[in-house]
């Protein structure tokens, strides 16, 4: 029991930023899942390319491992860069692979997007080789702030700032969805697509946007992961996403906050299990608990029933 | 006329040419099999040449490249050149499976260098094994590999028995510990290692253990290393497959602000995989290594010179490839020197290998497993940038 106290802090740190990251990823699954109805599985690749990009960023201001400018500009230009690159491709996806395939029955859609996984994997694989990159970030923050001591719980400076990232990216996709004329458009579009239509809403445009804004989300996610543990490579993108999938399932597909939950409850919830079981359970846990919500809430934690349209 | 002397002189020719061609089949190696004349003899490389372990079994290649190219100059095996073929698989045991149907299908191919992982020569025993075709892994250490009845299955690296016992003796003796904590992936090396290693440490009485699990390319070990933490452990072996993976496992390890010794396998002998990668973390760290310091070999200065003119440095996985691919060329040579030359006379030519002086400092003989006699194994500590040989343990 002592030793569970004194681990049970530390896992919650481990968690809450673990969780965070899957919500990021989370959010991009459910936003294209409410509007086009299809599981966009190329999503995790959309991450993973935001990874490289902040790569290529901090590689490009780096000598020796040094960076050559100031820390906070960097981190900011490593984050907005992979945002818009993973933007970027999200968006192309969406034009040359979804798109035409808009009236197609739902299957053709996920293969299709299982097609741009593998390509995009591959394409990685190609140009960036095989080996894990690393992200040399020692010098990005300073030695005497890099790990803050609270008690027996350690946490790194890199954690604080990411969890911090990510509830700013979220608070920023919440008043975009809630407060602005796109975001209502996007509602009504997600409620409806047809009926969306007829309103008179550039429903193409919308949904561009909807993979604009979903594939920035996880290409910060991608960057974030890259800042906190060091590497990136052409596969992490796989197990990312199905994790980001699972958180949200967890939460109900289609609801954003349900996304931005799920991610938090799963990162918790495999952390926690590593305390408690041995940590070959882990990802057991995970699916576990996904089991279970869909057995007892079919609709995820905070999604709405929909009724089928007949 | 002139048609007549054309049609002779054309005719002339090619009476030349063809008995030229049969007299040199006549002089030339063949094959007992298919009876057919060796035209040239490959040699596979069967390896992870791309993911995670992609440096070291570059490593493995060009050093067995290294062998080749010697061999060639000197006019290859009875006049016949070499190839060296590289079969990729990607650390997939599904695509080596691939590489072995391949490489057995090869009718001109000889012999086998690798696979140098352990679950992935598992994968291939099986296919090599059914097509006679010789392998020499280069670091594949799992015990049962060479206890299954295969023929043509050797290694020149020690088994993860005398490695695990090694270690053990390695964590009580040299680093004093009194309570250890194990992290192993769940692949078959690491999980042999781990449990050869627990094994060893209890039967020199420390019994206080705590073994845990990772996954590999996973990038966050955070919860299983605050585990570790609340533990408080003397050594933290951390048994993985590749360099990148322990070089997070050592950094986190010292995020979370544990104190204990960080100890790495033979995946981690990396200086730009594991040092440069830990950013600064792994200093202190210790690894083990089937190879020993090869810098250290006076009869490695060639192979090393050569190595690094054309490649850069070694880490560690190369020597014991230049001294397999030697082994398989030789005991090919052996079986090609009556002129006759067939998959099943290669495997009985290695068996008999003896006392093969080479570059590792140590005579290899293969015992009728397929298995090196006598096992060292090799213990480096992370000094600034490089490895510094610290111990040898040799069971004892």
């Amino acid at each position: 029991m002592d030793l569970l106290l004194r681990e049970l802090p530390q896992q919650l740190i481990n968690g809450l930023t673990l969780g965070a990251v899957y919500a990021l990823i989370a959010i991009g699954y459910t936003m294209v899942y409410g509007i086009l109805g299809m599981l966009n599985f190329a999503h995790g690749e959309i991450y993973m390319i935001g990874g490289f990009t902040g790569w290529w960023i901090l590689y490009l201001v780096s000598r020796n491992h040094q960076i050559i400018m100031n820390a906070a500009i960097v981190i900011g230009l490593m984050v907005v860069a992979s945002m818009g690159v993973s933007a970027f491709v999200g968006m192309l996806s969406e034009r040359f692979a979804y798109r035409p395939l808009r009236k197609a029955p739902r299957i053709n859609l996920l293969l299709s997007a299982l097609g741009v996984s593998i390509f995009l994997q591959n394409f990685v694989l190609n140009y960036q080789g095989a080996k894990p990159r690393v992200y040399y970030v020692s010098s990005l923050i300073p030695k005497s702030i890099a790990l803050i001591h609270i008690g027996p719980v350690v946490v790194s400076f890199m954690r604080i700032m990411v969890v911090l990232i990510t509830f700013l990216l979220m608070i920023l996709l919440t008043i975009i969805i809630k407060r602005t004329k796109a975001g209502k458009a996007m509602r009504a579009t997600a409620q409806d697509l047809e009926m969306a239509t007829f309103l008179g809403i550039d429903v193409d445009r919308i949904i561009v946007l909807v993979f604009i804004i979903g594939s920035a989300l996880g290409g910060a996610a991608g960057v974030l992961v890259g800042l906190l543990f060091t590497q990136v490579d052409y596969f992490m993108g796989f197990q990312a996403g199905v994790k980001g999938f699972i958180a949200a399932v967890l939460g109900g597909i289609g609801s954003i906050s349900g996304a931005m939950l799920g991610g938090i409850i799963l990162g918790l919830a495999e952390s926690l299990a590593v305390t408690f079981l041995p940590s070959a359970y882990k990802d057991v846990v995970a699916f576990a608990i996904l089991i279970i919500v869909l057995i007892f809430r079919p609709c995820g934690l905070i999604g709405k029933e929909v009724q089928e349209k007949v | 006329m002139k048609k007549a002397v054309r049609f002779l002189v054309i005719f002339s020719l090619m009476v030349c040419f063809v008995s030229f061609g049969v007299n040199v089949g006549a002089k030339g190696l063949v094959d007992q099999a298919s009876k057919a004349r060796v035209k040239v003899i490959d040699v596979g490389n069967a390896g992870s040449f791309t993911g995670a372990a992609a440096s070291p079994c570059m490593e493995i290649f060009n050093s067995a490249q290294v062998a080749v190219d010697e061999w060639n100059a000197k006019g290859g095996i009875q006049g016949v050149k070499i190839k060296h073929i590289m079969g990729d698989d990607a650390l997939q045991p599904s695509q080596a499976i691939n590489v072995a149907h391949k490489f057995v299908a090869d009718k001109s191919m000889y012999g086998v260098v690798g696979p140098p992982m352990s679950h992935i020569a598992q994968a291939t025993l099986k296919i090599y094994g059914a097509g006679n075709l010789a392998c020499i892994t280069t670091a594949a250490s799992k015990p049962s590999l060479t206890e299954q009845g295969y023929k043509q299955f050797f290694r020149v690296n020690a088994r993860n028995d005398a490695h695990g016992w090694n270690c053990a003796l390695f964590i009580k003796n040299y680093l004093k510990a009194k309570k250890v904590a194990i992290l192993n992936e769940k692949v078959a090396y690491c999980v042999n290692m781990a449990s050869e290693t627990v094994k060893g440490l209890k039967k020199l009485g420390i019994k206080d253990i705590l073994q845990e699990t990772i996954v590999a390319g996973s990038k966050d070990f955070s919860p299983v290393l605050t585990k570790v933490k609340a533990f408080k452990p003397d050594v933290l072996f951390f048994i993985a497959t590749a360099a990148p993976d322990q070089a997070i496992g050592v950094r986190q390890m010292k995020e979370l602000g544990i104190k204990a010794t960080f100890f790495g396998t033979e995946g981690a002998k990396d200086k730009k995989d594991f040092i440069e990668a830990s950013q600064g973390a792994a200093e202190g760290a210790y690894v083990y290594h089937f190879g020993p310091d090869i810098y250290a070999i006076p009869a490695a200065a060639g192979y090393v010179k050569k190595y690094e003119k054309k490649y850069g440095t070694i880490s560690g996985f190369g020597p014991t490839a230049y001294e397999a691919m030697n082994i398989l060329l030789t005991a090919i040579n052996n079986a090609a020197k009556d002129g006759k030359i067939s998959r099943k006379e290669v495997i009985q030519k290695l068996h008999e290998i003896k006392n093969y002086k080479g570059i590792l400092g140590f005579p290899v003989t293969f015992d009728k497993k397929g298995d090196l006699e006598g096992s060292a194994t090799y213990f480096f500590k992370v000094v600034g940038k490089d490895f510094k040989q610290v111990a040898i343990m040799t069971g004892k």
